[in-house]
Parts: structure tokens; sequence; C-alpha cells
């Protein structure tokens, strides 16, 4: 009888059922498994988050990231291994130090083209424009009662990029960095869903049917790139200079953006590095990434009401974006010969290529020949930059 | 509160005008280099030699692409030296 005990004192049989909130989180872990592998939403990054809770909340396993105090601040790398297991170690060497969004921000230089964007220079505006939701959503935490730090956090989830939040809540709310994850995370798998919602009460048809190419052809752009390799070349150094100058703090993950984009646009001389950035580096911390944020989520840090105010804060902070967006292509189009179709200020934001090719399959289904995904790369491209500027912005001013 | 709330507005104003401002400069500075790559670096035209020409009777921009896929592929030691057809 003795053996039997401690076998079961061995097992977590008896700690799941001391804590009925644990198995929320586990219900809740298994939905977003579901909602990653059934429904493939975000599946790359959503897999290792929801695995991470899953892992968190297993009693026992040690899994889960403790909050982060002063004595946990002091302790070396190999101190937080020891006594806080390895989940612990990850974190804080991989995410409280802020490591892993910039190399992820690398990763998506090497993978992005800036092209369309320096074709189309006058639409990069918009993704300006697209940045709305974050400061109006800031204002409205707020009055909520959230902390000026902790209402930025949440309010960077509009800049529909999950990096630049994540990393924004590190460095302003880290407490809230599982709720936010998510929620940035889950909505930028639903930009097909959110954009046609937004675009179906605020666009009319004759807009939606605003042939970007025809506008082109009656208003051919003034500049022509004759040289588009070089140009490309020497842009992200351009860009990096200009930015390092006039938001230092955004730089991390600006300056990691471009330089990616740099190695790419190089060619064959550093197509290896190119390769490291897009896929090995990519790939790894996008997994230490998920897992290390998914730990964080434990019945003691999720369960509570502010969790559903950043649920549904980030949602209010992505739609006003959109709305932001359409709104500044209207204005422009009161004031301008050359129209352009709103649906491009709808891409504005960061949630890149997939709000391009949301805004062209709906632009295809007014006009069967308006094909237009390259201009709406061009303000989402610039809506990353934007997104992540922004984000610079907070944390200069609230850290 | 207020003075909390009123902090929020600043950085909205803040915030926005410096996205507004990075992004002209973006537009600006863009416009620029593109106009200054035009003029003092235009893409030299390539010339393919007759020879590679009748020898393999290819399009340009097929041998373009073989080359480009070659010198990728070979991390840039790779060259092209003759491109035939094989029959199956």
């Amino acid at each position: 009888m003795e053996v039997l005990n401690k076998l079961y004192e061995m097992t977590a049989f008896g700690a799941i059922g001391e804590d009925p909130l644990t198995l929320v989180m586990l219900a809740l872990a298994l939905f977003l498994l579901y909602l990653g592998i059934g429904k493939r939403f975000e599946p790359l990054l959503l897999v290792p988050i929801a695995f991470g809770v899953l892992l968190a909340n297993f009693p026992g396993g040690h899994m889960s990231v403790t909050p982060s105090t002063e004595i946990i601040e002091h302790m070396t790398i190999l101190e937080i291994a020891k006594e806080h297991g390895i989940m612990n170690m990850l974190y804080y060497m991989l995410i409280k130090t802020g490591l892993l969004p910039p190399l992820i921000f690398m990763g998506v230089g090497a993978m992005t083209d800036f092209g369309p964007m320096l074709r189309n220079l006058k639409l990069a505006f918009f993704g300006a424009a697209a940045q709305i939701g974050i400061f109006t959503v800031l204002i409205s935490a707020v009055a909520l009662g959230f902390s000026l730090k902790e209402a930025a956090a949440l309010g960077i989830i509009g800049g529909a990029d999950g990096p630049t939040a994540i990393y924004t809540a590190i460095k302003l709310a880290p407490h809230l960095l599982g709720p936010i994850a998510i929620a940035a995370y889950s909505y930028m798998a639903l930009v097909p869903v959110i954009i046609p919602l937004v675009v179906k009460y605020t666009i009319s048809e004759k807009e939606l049917k605003i042939n970007m190419k025809e506008q082109d052809k009656l208003y051919p752009s003034k500049v022509k790139i004759k040289d588009l390799h070089r140009t490309k070349i020497i842009f992200p150094i351009v860009l990096c200079a200009i930015v390092s100058i006039l938001v230092p703090s955004s730089v991390p993950l600006v300056g990691m953006l471009l330089f990616g984009n740099l190695i790419k646009e190089i060619g064959s001389d550093t197509n290896r590095l190119m390769v490291a950035a897009s896929e090995t580096i990519m790939n790894a911390a996008t997994i230490f990434l998920g897992l290390t944020v998914g730990a964080t989520m434990t019945a003691a840090t999720f369960l509570d009401k502010t969790t559903l105010l950043i649920i549904l804060g980030g949602f209010i902070a992505f739609a006003i974006s959109i709305f932001g967006g359409i709104m500044a292509v209207k204005v422009h189009n009161l004031f301008s010969k050359k129209k352009i179709n709103p649906l491009i200020g709808a891409t504005g934001l960061s949630a890149v290529p997939m709000a391009s090719r949301v805004a062209n399959d709906i632009a295809l289904k007014y006009d069967s020949k308006n094909h237009l995904l390259q201009y709406a790369m061009s303000s989402n491209i610039s809506g990353v930059i934007g997104s992540a500027v922004a984000a610079g912005v907070l944390i200069s001013f609230l850290s | 509160m207020e003075s909390t709330l009123g902090n929020a507005l600043v950085l909205l104003a803040i915030g926005m005008i410096t996205v507004f401002l990075i992004l002209a400069l973006v537009v600006i500075s863009g416009n620029i280099l593109i106009k200054i790559v035009n003029k003092y670096a235009p893409e030299p035209t390539k010339k393919l030699t007759r020879a590679s020409r009748s020898a393999t009777g290819t399009a340009p921009e097929v041998i373009a692409a073989i080359t480009a896929v070659v010198e990728t592929v070979t991390g840039g030691h790779g060259k092209v030296e003759r491109i035939n057809k094989i029959d199956k």
C-alpha cells in the first residue's frame, strides 16, 4: 500500500485536482492547439505557444515561468536553471533580455522585398495612418484604469506585428506578455476575417472598383527606377541611418529588419547569411519565443479580468488601425485626381503579406482585372516600419 | 488619472507625428535615392554573346534565369558555359 501511495505521489494526478483553474488552462492550451493544427491559424507560432501553455500548467513539471522578482533578476543564468528549471533559464536569457524579437525581425527582413514599396513610394504614407489604433486604444486603456506602460503594451497589438508587440510588452509590461502575445497572434491569424468586416462598413462598391493599374496609366509616376537591384541594396542602409538618428529606441527592431533585408538584396555573396537569418535563426527563435511566451501563461497570471480586457482592447486596436488606413486614403482621394483604392489603406497594418492578399482578393471580387497586390504590399511593408517606430516612441517615452 | 490621460494624449500626438515623419523621410529619401542611382549607376545592359544565342537558340530571359539560379545555388562560384536541351 505504501508503495502505491508513493507511486501516486510521484505522478501529478493529485496535484491536477488540487487547482481546478489549472484544468481551465489545460483546456485553453488544447483549444489553442486545435486552432493552430486544425484551423491552421498561424501554426508556426500558435503551436509552440499552446504547447508552452500545456507544459507550464502540468503540475510538478516546473516548466512555468516564474514572474520576475528582484531576487531572480540578480541570479545568474546557471542559478536560475538550477532553482527554477530550464524554461525560466530560456525565458530570462532570451525573452527578458529582448533578444528574440529582433532576431525574428532579422529573418522577416531577409524575407521582405522592398521592391513594391520603392515602386509605389507614395503609398507608404498609409502605413503611418494605420498606426492610429495603437494610440487610440492606449488612451482608452488608460481611461479603463491601466497604467500608461500597460496601456502602451496593449495598444501596440493594433500594429498587427507579433514580434513588435512582444518586444514592447517585454520592455513596458512583462507581466502582460502572455495575453498580449496570444491576442496579437490570434488577431493576425484573423486578418482574413477582420479586414473584410471593417471594409464592409467603410468602403463603397464604387471605391472598391478603383483600378490601380488604370489610375497609373492615366496619371503615370514621374520617377522610374532604372536599376532596382542597386536601389534595393542602398535603400536599407539609408533607411537604417534615418531611423537610427530619429528614433534610436526602435533600432533593435528596425535595424535588424534592415540588416536582414540587406543580406538578402546583396545576392549570392551573402546568400548563406540570408539563409541562416530567414531559416535557421528565424526557426530556432520562433520555437523558443513561442514556448517561453506560452510558459508565462499560468492560471495565476492569465485568468483574470485584465486578460479579457487585453483580448477585447487588442481587437478594437486592430479594427481602428484598419479604419485609420482606409480613412487616410479617402481623405487623399478628396484632394487628388489620381484615385487610390481604399483597400490599400486597410493594408497599412503590419501583417505581411496576409493583409495584402486579403485586400487583393476583395478587389478581385468586384473587378476581376483589379490586381492590387503590389500596391497593397507598399503600405503593408511600410506598416512594419511604422509599427516598429511607434513601439520605439512608446518605449523611449515610458521605460 | 487626468494627468495620465494627458500623457496618453501627448503620446498620441508625438507617436503619430513621429511615424508620419519617418515614413515621409522614407518616401523622400527613397525618391532621392532612385534619382541618384538612375543618374550615376544605371544598370549595365547585359549583352549576350552571339555565340551563346546561336549555339543554344535559348531566349535571353531564359539564359538570365538559368544564370541567376546557378549563381544562387553555387554561392557565386558556378558559371554557365553551355546550355543544352536534353531530349527524352
